[in-house]
């Protein structure tokens, strides 16, 4: 007999989403949580990008707990102690039906597993899903820690995160190696709101999100700074092999980015309140695990459904996007009576259909193209180098042309033309 | 025979703004950890004795989903004097003592203080109210039989003292006692509608929160520094070279010492000759 008729492990966006689907369409699901509360152990930079909640909760903006709303985002390449930075700023994203918004995991994660909860989930919160229970090859439920702690329901969506030991236990995830994993370390900085405001050119709820490349060392990356209403979130992401095989520990690369002059001076004075870790998907598509099983379904970052691009951090809209498929699917299912891997099937068609597998087949070559050396060292290099000979006036020497500085610095960095095009087509390719 | 648990629902993680004392509320209702070690302790004791067992509360309804976990975890009965926001212990105490006292509770377990700002008097009150013989602050309780208690209680200096407490009594415990024990998982699903016993508590006065800010003493009209020279007036001003009463040790029984201490900021100008507060403004 099922206690539900579909158990979903993990509050994190990709479960509340299912949950939030499956309640709606009136059947009985259950949303385990290993945490105390929803969010308790997620961290993530800090930024949401809220249209995927359109269809899901409509006027979102109105309910959803946001810290500030980003209407500036800069990219930022760094060289030793060198910054170049493309700054947008656009007024219109802090309006409705606004872009980005920078909140907290605990209190974004609660509020949308409270609308799960509103309506009809069963929230059960400090229980984690220990493994899978299966009847003739086919997932019929989890177990927990929790004395006769048995669920069985029909169907199991595992949104249980990276490392998802479920999608591990059901055999369906290949790709394990460290090299599709990055780590994400995050410090956050109390500043008073006047300070923020004043510091990153902003007024009452609007918000920055910076984007950084070449502050990572020898260990290919990125590093981040958002805006939250009265703290800073300053953090790196790192690729995990790296880190293992060199000496620099992520908060020793944390530290030397937070005194780099480009960074200091908006961090400087504050009060660490945080630092928290993480490991991400980062392989995205070219690690996804098989996302349909006999009874089970695979979502957000259990399915490495989080996007690592470089210029792009999203993984929470793809966790909902995908969690919401899932909840769709397994409600079809349950209604025709067939959860088998064909009767779930539709999951898998939606994602491609909709953005989730779009967006990540194109960008399946940008976390290798982001991670290289020619982004990570000498992009930064060359583009810092250009910008210091462009605008260093050397009288009485005449000024260079652009493309004898570029070919010079390019030399510098030992940076060959022809390696130079090849990566600029694949990122044409990969972006375009 | 029934043993009762008496929690709070407090604030789990409010901020405290370190400079100003401001507290900013957060979303994480709940009990602390003296109170769960109540329960647990309760449960057990009604484990051993074949006795029944009942959590009571004394607080808002946001106080339901909480108690309902503890029902989860084995508790018999849940009761809730409906009262919100926070009267005075003494009140709080009373009212506990009167729905304990109609459930016929045999022994009371709380926790030894509440985490937001508890004086920890409640269980003496509750004690009080119910005439029964009462141990508080609790490190340790083992049972001596149905209705008996082996108890070990903090003192000062990192000494214990050891008490045998009879029922009827009212134990307070620290967090370190116990931890609660997991509720099964069929259980806490079926918790999660149960119904809890609330009783009103009409005409309970609920004082206004205390405004708390730092204690900060009073300014002193300061004579301005009369020397020519500006080294003159800073040495002047902190007094560097001055002569100094030398600070001085004194051992004294409680009452004198107070009254010393309340002679001396009265020489020192912190307080009025007829006053017997500190300063007068935010005392504590
Ligand atoms: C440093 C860093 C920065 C990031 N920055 C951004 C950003 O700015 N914007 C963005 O959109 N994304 C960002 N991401 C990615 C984003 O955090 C994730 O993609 C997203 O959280 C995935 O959501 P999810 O629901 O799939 O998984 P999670 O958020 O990881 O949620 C999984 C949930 O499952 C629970 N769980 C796990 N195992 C069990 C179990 N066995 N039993 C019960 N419960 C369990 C966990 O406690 C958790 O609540 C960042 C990630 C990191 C690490």
């Amino acid at each position: 007999m099922s206690d539900f008729d579909v158990v979903v492990v993990g509050a994190g966006p990709a479960g509340s989403a299912a949950a939030i689907e499956l309640a709606r369409a009136g059947r009985s699901v259950c949303l385990l949580e290993r945490g105390p509360s929803p969010g308790s152990k997620n961290m993530y930079g800090g930024v949401v990008y809220g249209r995927i909640l359109d269809t899901l909760v409509p006027a979102w903006w109105e309910q959803v707990p946001v810290q500030r709303w980003v209407t500036r985002r800069s990219t930022m390449l760094i060289h030793d102690e060198q910054a170049l930075t493309v700054d947008f700023r656009n007024p219109g994203w802090g309006a409705a039906p606004f872009n980005g918004a920078t909140t907290f995991r605990p209190d974004f994660d609660a509020w949308l597993a409270g609308v799960a909860v509103d309506a009809g989930a069963v929230l059960v919160c400090s229980t984690t899903a220990t493994g899978l229970i299966r009847e003739g090859g086919r997932v019929v439920g989890v177990r927990t820690d929790r004395p006769d702690g048995d669920l069985r329901a029909p169907v199991v969506i595992a949104c249980d995160g990276v490392n998802s030991f479920l999608a591990k236990e059901a055999g369906m995830y290949p790709h394990t190696g460290a090299e599709n994993f990055t780590v994400g370390v995050k410090e956050t900085i109390a500043l008073p709101r006047e300070v923020i405001d004043e510091r990153f050119a902003v007024r009452g709820d609007e918000g920055v999100d910076i984007e950084i490349l070449g502050c990572t060392g020898d260990v290919p990356g990125g590093g981040f700074v958002y805006t939250n209403a009265t703290s800073v979130a300053v953090g790196l992401v790192l690729s995990l092999p790296a880190l293992a095989a060199g000496p620099d520990r992520p908060e020793e690369l944390l530290r030397r980015l937070k005194a780099h002059p480009a960074v200091a001076p908006l961090v400087e004075g504050g009060e660490v309140l945080e630092y928290s870790a993480h490991v991400i998907p980062e392989a995205g598509y070219r690690m996804m695990p098989e996302l349909v099983g006999d009874g089970i379904l695979v979502a957000g970052d259990a399915a490495a459904m989080c996007l690592a691009a470089g210029i792009w951090l999203e993984g929470v809209n793809f966790a909902i996007g995908s969690g919401a498929a899932a909840g769709r699917a397994a409600t079809r299912a349950l209604a025709r009576g067939d959860a088998s891997a064909a009767g779930l099937a539709a999951y898998r068609e939606m994602l491609e259909s909709g953005f989730v597998l779009a967006d990540h087949r194109r960008l399946r070559d940008a976390p290798h193209l982001v991670m290289g050396d020619l982004a990570q060292r000498g992009l930064p290099a060359v583009a810092c180098g250009v910008m210091e000979d462009l605008f260093t006036v050397r009288n009485p020497e005449p000024k260079q042309g652009v493309r004898r500085i570029v070919r010079n610095r390019m030399r510098r960095n030992g940076i060959r033309v022809r390696d130079a095009v090849r990566e600029g087509l694949r990122a044409v390719r990969t972006f375009g | 025979m029934l043993v009762a648990a008496c929690v709070k629902l407090v604030d789990l993680r409010p901020q405290v703004d370190r400079v100003s004392g401001a507290v900013t509320p957060s979303a994480t209702p709940g009990c602390s950890a003296a109170d769960r070690a109540a329960v647990e302790l309760a449960l057990t004791l009604a484990d051993s004795w074949s006795a029944s067992s009942a959590v009571v509360c004394c607080g808002p309804a946001a106080a339901d989903p909480v108690l309902r976990e503890f029902a989860a975890s084995g508790a018999g009965r849940l009761v809730r004097l409906d009262v919100d926001g926070a009267p005075d212990s003494s009140i709080v105490g009373r009212l506990l003592a009167g729905v304990l006292g109609d459930l016929g509770a045999d022994v009371v377990v709380c926790g030894d203080y509440s985490t937001d700002r508890g004086s920890g008097s409640v269980p003496a009150w509750v004690a009080d109210g119910l005439g029964a013989a009462q141990a508080l602050g609790l490190v340790q309780v083992r049972s001596e039989g149905v209705g008996s208690l082996r108890a070990t209680r903090r003192l000062d200096g990192g000494r214990r003292e050891r008490l045998v407490v009879d029922a009827p009594c009212v134990v307070s415990v620290e967090g370190s006692l116990a931890e609660l024990r997991r509720a099964p998982l069929a259980a806490a699903l079926a918790a999660r509608d149960l119904p809890i016993e609330v009783v009103d508590a009409p005409g309970v006065v609920v004082p206004a929160p205390l405004a708390t800010r730092p204690w900060v003493p009073p300014t002193r009209v300061q004579p301005a520094p009369t020397g020519s020279a500006a080294l003159e007036r800073v040495v002047e001003l902190t007094g560097a070279l001055v002569e100094r009463t030398p600070p001085r040790t004194v051992e004294l029984p409680p009452r004198q010492a107070a009254e010393l201490i309340l002679e001396q900021l009265r020489t020192w100008g912190y307080l009025d000759a007829d006053d017997s507060t500190p300063g007068g403004t935010a005392a504590t």
